[in-house]
């Protein structure tokens, strides 16, 4: 052991794929503030021609956040958390280190590329795998070469038992792998036929089909972006951060297994009352109710964790944050539930509601847990205290208030336009016409959008928090055991 | 085989195999906490790994050279 | 053996891809055989309909407007005959849709016209009073690309055996007979409609992509 008393944990990468996070963080939400006012405004349809409509913008948002922002994230814990639960550093291996700098670099050409197609509108139109064949090759080398990383890693680890964190990375990395990899099959049109566009390509899957898998994927890409990798952070960052032990490690365990095997179920919920068969329709509704318990058994975990210690919510916003984050979980896994009960799902499919439902995981859940990881790291990567709890506290304050707004109103707009589509007079015919349910929502799409841009301004405090962090703050002589060290 | 056979299959497929996972699934709640009682292992120890992770740390449980070598010929 | 399997990392991996792949196999694999068989009566797009699809698509109508009518009477009165499975056989990629911030258009060309299209893409509003739905202009200038839409006829003809070509069903042919066959299709949509620049287009032997994509929305019924 005399070697590893200068060996230190290295954490390029992971600050590499942190200023990745924050830039397809400001891109992402602001294209996402930006739509969200156009719909309550459509003449900010026409600023850039045929490339700033809503429709070219909206997966410029969805990939920019999901595969930007909060994989990023994911990518920059793992750098970091990775080395830290197995006890080796990545400067151990040139090879690993080599494996995460190609990894980041590759990451960041196709993500360039995907968002210059994407405004270009080349697209498969599968939600969250819009992009063509030759970007889903690039996206499956960037994926390997995490595998390689993180199985690497594992191989040459000294801590024998893999911490919870790194099985919820694993699965993150196997699922994700298998659901795009199975929903992005497609034919290349210039092979068979010698003409057309090169990059252009048809579906493998035809029709209902098609649908199958397409939610398939993206209900789970969902759940392993969203939900698995961001339990992988949360495992480590909550009790790192306030010094407590995971409640119950047995849960953790067994919310786990839950989590794997009732998830997948769940896509159906997507596909109520459509053309699929019945019984798989019952089973994706049945599924999202049984999801309630792992799901609860992790978030769970994470309140009781802090029993005890509640004072330290009122001292370090850091857990203020992964505690709204965990109930935010909570609130957005009963809510999804309720919405794949069929009749319920009846009136909110295709409504505002479902939108809704999405923000409350990811900017409540997802975007709070990866700021605190942020957070978090960042005294450590940088050597220097956080830069303001002050800033710390307002950004807190103006992003829970901007969710507030978000999903307030678009759960009214949602029921509201739900029941205005089957509201009918007294002789039985529709009482409005399609129109009419879209003005009445204009008030709503106001307050979301506001909503929104208090987030994006929220983001903004955070950014720069974190930059001053990096720059201006006070160095720190040791790295700082429990709490991150702040500045007031 | 026509759709019928295979619906049946799938059927049958499904029903065993989901009875086998919750076996297994009852059978790791039984082995989490029977490991505990009679000593055997203390998984809540496993929490400290988060606690613990400076790199001059003492990991919880070492692993063994020989197994290390066994690990990277896995990978 | 549990804790074995944690030590593990190779088994443990493959542990956990059992699992989270059993949902697939079970939901999915099977009914592929079943699923894809067209209603009768169906037809698969002429190449002018697909070019006018992939205008579809590369505006993502599909973020706004869906493809599939519920079995409420609520939908089908004001969409018409609520889908079937079938109806889709031809449709690669699917474009169902996850959100109606606009109508249903599954069935549109049932009660829309070349007329009201162009019109409506041009400024919405003027055809449907407070729409938020941005007009489409470009659509004027840009050119469709037949022969992209062409390529996708004919792979799907080669790979999936869709049955272009064949008694009652649409012709594909050779490129240059679908050439034609393209031009001889969006005529009748060119007199309909007003725009100067689409007939002038039209002329010297350009398909704008308002020919097409109204071409495939007229089609959907």
């Amino acid at each position: 052991m005399q070697s590893s008393n200068v060996i230190n944990y290295d954490y390029s990468v992971a600050k590499l794929f942190s200023y990745a996070a924050i830039l397809f963080g400001i891109i992402g939400m602001g294209i996402g503030v930006f739509i969200a006012y156009q719909m309550a405004f459509p003449e900010l349809n026409y600023l850039a021609g045929e490339y700033g409509t809503f429709s070219r913008l909206r997966p410029l948002h969805t990939s920019g956040v999901i595969f930007g922002f909060m994989l990023s994230g994911i990518f920059a814990t793992w750098y970091y958390v990775g080395q830290r639960v197995l006890k080796v550093s990545v400067a151990e291996s040139p090879f690993l280190m080599f494996i995460g700098k190609l990894h980041f670099w590759l990451y960041m050409v196709v993500m360039l590329v995907a968002v210059v197609s994407l405004f270009a509108g080349v697209s498969t139109s599968k939600e969250y795998a819009e992009l063509e064949w030759p970007l889903d090759i690039g996206v499956v080398v960037v994926w390997v070469l995490w595998g390689v990383h993180m199985f690497g890693l594992i191989g040459i680890r000294r801590e024998k038992t893999l911490y919870i964190s790194v099985w919820y990375y694993i699965a993150t990395f196997l699922g994700v792998a298998m659901l795009y990899l199975f929903n992005n099959m497609e034919v290349p049109t210039y092979f068979v036929a010698g003409m057309g566009k090169w990059y252009h390509s048809v579906s493998m899957y035809a029709g209902t089909n098609d649908a199958l898998v397409q939610w398939w994927y993206g209900h789970n890409a969902v759940a392993f972006i969203f939900t698995v990798a961001i339990i992988a952070q949360i495992y480590y960052f909550l009790p790192k951060e306030s010094g407590q032990p995971v409640y119950s490690y047995k849960l953790s365990l067994l919310s786990f297994w839950g989590l794997m095997f009732v998830y997948l179920w769940a896509g159906g919920h997507h596909l109520i009352y459509s053309t699929v068969p019945d019984w798989m329709q019952t089973m994706g509704s049945i599924f999202s109710i049984v999801l309630i318990l792992p799901s609860w058994g992790s978030a769970i975990n994470m309140l009781l964790t802090m029993k005890g210690e509640w004072g330290q919510l009122k001292e370090n916003p850091l857990i203020k944050f992964m505690v709204l984050a965990s109930t935010f979980y909570m609130f957005s896994t009963i809510e999804g539930p309720i919405q794949s009960i069929k009749s319920v799902n009846a009136l909110a499919h295709f409504t505002d509601w479902i939108p809704g439902h999405v923000h409350d995981g990811t900017l409540g859940w997802v975007g709070f847990m990866t700021m605190a990881a942020m957070y978090h790291m960042a005294p450590r990567m940088f050597k220097r205290e956080l830069y303001s709890k002050k800033l710390m506290e307002s950004q807190f304050w103006i992003q829970t208030t901007g969710i507030v707004l978000y999903f307030s109103s678009m759960w009214i707009a949602g029921i509201t336009q739900g029941m205005m589509w089957r509201a009918t007079d007294q002789f039985g015919n529709l009482s409005y016409s399609f129109i009419d349910t879209v003005t009445v929502l204009i008030p709503y799409y106001v307050i979301r959008a506001t909503g929104g841009l208090l987030y994006l301004i929220g983001f903004f405090i955070f950014t720069y928090n974190f930059y001053k962090t990096m720059t201006a703050s006070k160095a720190i002589e040791n790295e700082p055991q429990h709490a991150s060290p702040m500045a007031a | 085989m026509d759709m019928e056979t295979i619906r049946e299959l799938q059927a049958y497929g499904y029903f065993f195999f989901t009875v086998f996972l919750v076996l297994i699934l009852y059978g790791y709640v039984y082995h989490l906490y029977k490991s505990e009682k009679i000593g055997r292992r203390n998984y809540e120890k496993y929490a400290d790994i988060a606690l613990n992770d400076d790199i001059t740390d003492a990991p919880v449980e070492k692993i063994e050279p020989i197994e290390e070598q066994k690990q990277k010929e896995e990978q | 053996m549990f804790h074995w399997l944690e030590k593990n990392p190779f088994f443990f991996a493959v542990g956990v891809f059992v699992v989270i792949a059993y949902a697939g196999i079970v939901e999915i694999l099977p009914d592929f055989a079943e699923r894809a068989r067209p209603v009768e009566g169906r037809k698969p797009y002429t190449v002018l309909q697909l070019a006018g699809r992939d205008v579809y698509i590369k505006d993502s109508c599909n973020a706004c407007h869906s493809q599939l009518i519920r079995p409420f009477k609520s939908e089908t009165d004001r969409y018409g005959m609520y889908s079937l499975s079938g109806e889709f056989a031809y449709d690669r990629p699917f474009l169902w849709g996850s959100k109606r911030t606009g109508p249903d258009l599954m069935r549109v060309g049932n009660y829309r016209t070349t007329d009201w299209h162009e019109n409506h893409m041009l400024d919405p509003t003027s055809i449907v009073p407070g729409s938020i739905m941005p007009a489409y202009k470009h659509m004027f200038n840009n050119v469709a690309d037949i022969e992209t839409a062409y390529a996708e006829a004919y792979t799907v003809k080669k790979v999936f055996n869709v049955p272009y070509d064949q008694p009652d069903m649409p012709k594909l042919g050779t490129w240059d007979e679908a050439q034609k066959a393209v031009l001889e299709e969006a005529k009748p949509i060119v007199e309909a409609m007003k725009s100067q620049e689409v007939k002038e287009a039209y002329a010297r032997g350009e398909i704008k992509e308002i020919v097409a994509i109204i071409a495939y929305l007229n089609s959907l019924k």
